[in-house]
C-alpha cells in the first residue's frame, strides 16, 4: 500500500478504471475456461455487475444516511437524538438478513398504491440502512475528534453553522472516520450477498445456480471467491487512496 | 495616536454580566472601544479577560448588559450576529488554523464563503496579506509545517483577509517558544500603526507599554483599572494591579 500513500490520486484513478474493464471485460477470459464455468461467463459477470452496483449505491446512500445520523446523534434537540440513537439500537441489535427480508415483505404493504418496489431496490435500501447504522458511529466519532478551536476559528470569521460544517467539520471528521468507513465498505462487498435471499441475482446466487446445473460446486465457488477478493481489493485499495488523499496536512 | 479627531465608538459594552454555573466571570463590565485604538488588556489568569474578549463576537453570549458593534446591537439574532462576525476578526492564543487546508486556502475560505468573493481575487488578497506578514513563499504548505510563529502570523493574515474593522487578540504569544514572540508583535506592531481598532490580551507588558493607547486591568471579573499605559504602568492606582505587575516584572 505504499504506491497508494505516496500516489494517491493515481491509485484512485487506477482502481475505479481497473474495477470498470473488469466488471466490462471478465466475461471475455471467463468464457476461454473450461465447463462448468465458460459457459456460465456472462451469469459470472451480471452477477458482478449487481454485487458491484448495490455496493456502490448501498455505500453512498450509507455515507449520508451515516453523516446525517451521526449528525443526529450529536444534536442538541432531544428528540433527534433519540431517533438516531433508537435507528442505531435497531438496525445493529438485529440479523441483516431479516432486514432484508422485512424491506421485501413489510414495505410493499405500507407503501401507497402503484409504488413498485423492485428486488434490487428492496436489497438496496435495507443494505444502505444497515451500512448507515454502521457507518454513523464512525461519523460520530470522526466529529467529535475534530478540535473546538477549528469550529471556534470558523464561527469566528463569520462562516454559517451550515458552511462550518461543510467546510471545516466534515472534511477533518472524514479524515478521522475513513478508515472505519472504509471497513464497512469492504464489509458491505461481502454482505450484499445475503441479497439471494429475496431472489436478487447477485454473484453468490449466480454460484449457487451455476453449479446446481452443473454438480461441479469446487471450480465454481473458487471462481466467485476470486471474483469477490477482487472486487474488495480493489474497493480497499480505493479508500486507502481516499484516506491518503484526506491525509494532507496531518501529524504523522 | 489617532487622538486629534475625534474617534467613533466602534464596540460599547454596558454592564456586561456572564455567569458560567455560578461562577461569575464577568459582573457588569463596561467599555467604549473607540475607531483606531488599540487596547491592552491585562490581568491575573482567570479574571475573565478572555471571556470578556469572547463576549464581544458571541463565542460566548453574555447573561446581561447590552453589547453594541458598530451600531448593531449583539444578540442571537442571525443576521445581526453574521454581520458583526464580518466585521470583527479573532486571533486564538493556539492558532486555530484549518489543519486541512493548505495556508493559501486558510486565508481565501471566509472572503469566498462570506464575502462571496472570487477565487482569484481572494487569492491575490490572500498573497498581499502573507507577503505582509512574510510568509508569501509558504501559501502552498499546510500549517502543521510552520512554526508556531509562523502559524500565528498566517492566524492574522486570516483575520485581515475579512476586511475587519475590530481584531480581538486571546494571549497570541503565550502558547510560542520565546524566540517567536518578537515575530508575532512586530506584525502585530505594524498593524496596530495601521490603524485598525485592535483589543489585546496579552502578558507581553512591553508591548502593551509601547503599543496600546490603553490599558484595561481585569481582576476578578471586573474592570479595575481603565487608564494610559504611561499611567497604568508608573502609577497603578489598586493594590491588586500594583501586586499583578510586580509579580510580571519579577517573573513567576
Ligand atoms: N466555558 C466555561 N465554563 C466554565 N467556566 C469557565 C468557562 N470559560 C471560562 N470559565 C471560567 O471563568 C473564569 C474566567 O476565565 P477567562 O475569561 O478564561 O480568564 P482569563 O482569560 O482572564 O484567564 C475562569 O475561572 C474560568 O475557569
Ligand atoms: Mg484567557
Amino acid at each position: 500500500m505504499n504506491w497508494t500513500r505516496q500516489h494517491p490520486g493515481w491509485a484512485m484513478f487506477a482502481a475505479m478504471i481497473g474495477l470498470l474493464l473488469f466488471l466490462w471485460g471478465m466475461a471475455l477470459p471467463l468464457a476461454a475456461a473450461p465447463s462448468p464455468i465458460g459457459p456460465a461467463a456472462e451469469q459470472f459477470a451480471d452477477g458482478a455487475r449487481i454485487t458491484v452496483g448495490l455496493t456502490l449505491i448501498a455505500g453512498s446512500a450509507g455515507v449520508l444516511i451515516g453523516v446525517l445520523a451521526g449528525l443526529g446523534k450529536l444534536s442538541r434537540f432531544w428528540p433527534l437524538r433519540w431517533l438516531c440513537d433508537s435507528y442505531v439500537w435497531l438496525i445493529r441489535g438485529t440479523p441483516l438478513l431479516l432486514q432484508i427480508l422485512f424491506v421485501w415483505l413489510a414495505l410493499p404493504t405500507i407503501m401507497p398504491e402503484g409504488v413498485e418496489l423492485s428486488d434490487f431496490a428492496c436489497a438496496a435500501i435495507a443494505l444502505s440502512l444497515n451500512v448507515g447504522a454502521y457507518n454513523t458511529e464512525c461519523v460520530r466519532a470522526g466529529i467529535l475528534a475534530v478540535p473546538h478551536g477549528q469550529v471556534e476559528a470558523a464561527r469566528a470569521l463569520g462562516l454559517t453553522p451550515l458552511q462550518t460544517f461543510m467546510d471545516v467539520i466534515l472534511p477533518q471528521s472524514m479524515r478521522v472516520a475513513l478508515p472505519a468507513l472504509a471497513n464497512n465498505l469492504a464489509s458491505l462487498v461481502k454482505d450484499s450477498s445475503l441479497a439471494y435471499a429475496i431472489s436478487v441475482v447477485e454473484l453468490t446466487m449466480v454460484g449457487y445456480r451455476v453449479q446446481a446445473e452443473s454438480y461441479q460446486p469446487i471450480p465454481v465457488f473458487v471462481t466467485i471467491a476470486a471474483i469477490y477478493l477482487i472486487l474488495t481489493t480493489a474497493f480497499t485499495t480505493l479508500t486507502a487512496a481516499l484516506e491518503a488523499q484526506l491525509d494532507v496536512g496531518q501529524k504523522r | 495616536m489617532n487622538s486629534e479627531a475625534v474617534p467613533r465608538p466602534i464596540i460599547e459594552a454596558r454592564a456586561i454580566g456572564k455567569r458560567f454555573g455560578a461562577f461569575h466571570a464577568l459582573r457588569d463590565v463596561s467599555a467604549t472601544f473607540h475607531e483606531g485604538q488599540v487596547t491592552a488588556i491585562v490581568g491575573p489568569s482567570g479574571s475573565g479577560k478572555s471571556t470578556f474578549l469572547r463576549t464581544l463576537n458571541r463565542l460566548e453570549a453574555h447573561d446581561s448588559g447590552e453589547i453594541v458593534i458598530d451600531g448593531i446591537v449583539l444578540s442571537d439574532d442571525i443576521k445581526n450576529l453574521n454581520a458583526i462576525r464580518r466585521e470583527v476578526g479573532m486571533v486564538f492564543q493556539s492558532f486555530n488554523l484549518f489543519s486541512h487546508l493548505t495556508i493559501l486556502r486558510n486565508l481565501t475560505l471566509a472572503p469566498m464563503r462570506v464575502r462571496r468573493m472570487a477565487r482569484a481575487a481572494a487569492e491575490e488578497k490572500a498573497m498581499n496579506l502573507l507577503e505582509r506578514v512574510g510568509l508569501k513563499t509558504q501559501a502552498s504548505k499546510y500549517p502543521v509545517q510552520l512554526s508556531g510563529g509562523q502559524q500565528q502570523r498566517v492566524a492574522i493574515a486570516r483575520a485581515l483577509a475579512m476586511d475587519p474593522k475590530v481584531l480581538l487578540f486571546d494571549e497570541p504569544t503565550s502558547a510560542l517558544d520565546p524566540e517567536m514572540v518578537n515575530e508575532v508583535l512586530a506584525v502585530m506592531r505594524e498593524l496596530a500603526y495601521s490603524g485598525i481598532t485592535m483589543l489585546v490580551v496579552t502578558h507581553e507588558m512591553g508591548f502593551a507599554r509601547e503599543v496600546a493607547d490603553r490599558v484595561i486591568f481585569f481582576d476578578e471579573g471586573v474592570i479595575l483599572e481603565d487608564t494610559t499605559p504611561e499611567s497604568f504602568f508608573s502609577n497603578p492606582g489598586h493594590e491588586r494591579a500594583k501586586a499583578f505587575l510586580s509579580q510580571v516584572r519579577h517573573g513567576f
